[in-house]
């Protein structure tokens, strides 16, 4: 039961407990300092003019993270909103908006989201990143895989250049892309699979 | 088998005195079970409102017959809020969207859930996790 699924689409997803009732919703999704995985999210109240709650969700605490809902066992896996912001790094990781450069020095574009695994995992599989006109003259937002050997800072991102092999156009594309590069191994390595007309590798 | 919209509307009658206590309006199933809980009845006397499942006799086409009415006076061991299922959306434990439940199959005899039916396909009772005034949450598919 895994997809993919890009951070800001989970902003406002509904939090549900398994006796089917709906407690808050997301607010913001809190990563690891790397942004290797995702450590929690803030909440914010159900209603129209609902505030940010005091509360968070650590993702310990979390059943699945689903494309309708996000399942929690009950309202008790909920925390202070002090401890998932201690033990996390920052929303999104900081890396939103950051330049994205491969080893070779060449800039690719800025980070536009993080693309993450749903289900029970929170593993961040990838980047949305908006290509720029020498990377794509057609300046197509692109997936670019997470990797094993990438460098992550709140000011750049380093790609192995391998991995700008493995962009997708599109998130179900996407997750084809991401199994190519892991089963691949060692990044670096001479597979590759280039964007064709349609944007598809 | 019997379908909640089959029972819905179905007078209550004792079984001692064969004196209609009201109809029922709605069926409220206790998810820990997966079974009915209780039948609450429209046009009832207020103290006959609620009726555990213990003090139905039998359910039938045409009635439901309770054992008398000093069973149903006494009331339900326990009786959860009622949450309507039949209307309400479905998500999997894992979050995923299954439709809305269309009508609910019961045993008459036990009260048990037996399917959950969809839209998107029928639902064993067996799969059935939680019931709240957000949801019906239910297991994923095992397939």
């Amino acid at each position: 039961m895994t997809g993919l699924a890009l951070a800001s689409e989970l902003t406002k997803r509904e939090v549900v407990t398994l006796s089917g009732e709906a407690v808050a919703r997301i607010k913001d999704t809190v990563f690891d300092a790397g942004a290797g995985r995702i450590t929690g999210f803030t909440l914010s109240g159900r209603g129209l003019l609902a505030g940010p709650l005091k509360r968070s969700l650590p993702f310990s605490g979390v059943h699945a993270v689903g494309p309708a809902a996000v399942m929690i066992p009950s309202e008790a896996v909920l925390e202070d909103r002090k401890a998932v912001m201690r033990s996390g790094g920052s929303a999104s990781g900081g890396v939103i908006g950051a330049p994205v450069l491969t080893d070779e020095g060449t800039e690719i574009g800025t980070v536009r989201d993080l693309v993450v695994e749903t289900g029970t995992s929170g593993r961040v599989v990838g980047f949305e990143v908006a290509a720029n006109a020498h990377f794509d003259p057609e300046r197509r937002k692109v997936f670019i895989p997470r990797g094993q050997t990438l460098a992550v800072s709140g000011e750049a991102l380093v790609v192995p250049v391998s991995a700008s092999h493995f962009v997708a156009a599109d998130l179900p594309s996407f997750g084809g892309q991401v199994e190519a590069f892991e089963a691949q191994g060692r990044p670096g390595g001479t597979h590759a699979a280039p964007l064709d007309e349609g944007g598809r590798a | 088998m019997m379908l909640f919209t089959q029972a819905r509307g179905l007078p209550v009658i004792t079984a001692d005195e064969a004196s209609a206590l009201g109809k029922v309006s709605e069926l409220t199933i206790d998810a820990r079970t997966r079974s009915i809980a209780c039948l609450r009845l429209s046009g009832a006397a207020r103290e006959c409102e609620v009726v555990g499942w213990d003090a139905v006799a039998s359910v039938g086409r045409d009635a439901v017959i309770v054992r008398s009415r000093a069973a149903v006076e006494a009331g339900p061991r326990e009786a959860p809020e009622h949450r309507e299922a039949v209307g309400h959306r479905v998500l999997t434990e894992y979050g995923a969207e299954h439709g809305t439940v269309k009508d609910v199959a019961f045993d008459p005899v036990s009260g048990r859930v037996l399917t959950l039916y969809t839209a998107l396909g029928d639902i064993s009772g067996e799969r059935l996790v939680g019931l709240g005034s957000y949801a019906v949450v239910v297991h994923a598919d095992p397939r």
